[in-house]
């Protein structure tokens, strides 16, 4: 077993998040296996995570080798992550991801969008909700982010 | 039909200097449509959400 990326105070810290958790929150995790410095911690890093509470679980899938789901979820780059509803194969996508690992500053952003996805609400005013929900047109957002 | 993605920048450094990242957090929108750099009130990112999708 590898040593644990995550020590007793940040467990405890996240424990506490999680008391906050309502509905199931599935986690797709996509790696590669060349050029991927980042995905045997990412992958480690979320399955310390989801072990932490029942209603949280992971799917691992290759890129290359699970091409199809990657073109479903539009994972271009790993590692990359989607937070979505549900478990297993029930999965209802919200368009929630995560490229690259979620240390430092990011992992509390990780365990947000748990939250999030969790209880089902996305928090925004109704002027937002009112103009995204006529989009005619996909729309993506790249949040550039640094782990410090 | 919406897809946000956090992306750590110093892994996909390509991306970045693509997008011209020089600080964070910078949000692109639809590759290069908008952009805003910070973290702004919901109301100014729906603004430049909007700005954008009329192109």
């Amino acid at each position: 077993m590898p040593e644990k990326l995550l020590n007793d105070q940040v467990i405890d810290q996240v424990l506490e998040a999680f008391t906050n958790l309502q509905k199931p929150v599935v986690i797709l995790f996509f790696g590669s296996r060349q050029n991927c410095d980042y995905c045997d911690d990412t992958h480690q890093l979320i399955e310390e995570v989801v072990a932490l509470d029942k209603r949280l679980s992971l799917n691992r899938y290759d890129i290359d080798a699970d091409q199809e789901v990657a073109l479903l979820y539009r994972i271009d780059k790993t590692p990359g992550i989607v937070i979505a509803a549900g478990n297993g194969d029930h999965i209802i996508d919200y368009g929630i991801q995560y490229s690259g690992i979620p240390s430092g500053h990011e992992f509390s952003t990780l365990i947000q969008d748990i939250l999030l996805v969790s209880g089902r609400d996305s928090g925004l005013n109704p002027q937002s909700r009112e103009f995204l929900k006529k989009l005619e047109k996909p729309l993506h957002l790249q949040v550039f982010v640094t782990p410090t | 039909m919406i897809r946000a993605e956090g992306v750590e920048a110093m892994e996909f450094p390509e991306l970045s200097d693509r997008f011209g990242v020089s600080g964070v957090p910078q949000t692109t929108i639809n590759d290069g449509a908008g952009t805003i750099v910070g973290a702004v009130p919901e109301q100014n990112l729906l603004a430049e959400i909007m700005r954008s999708a009329a192109r």
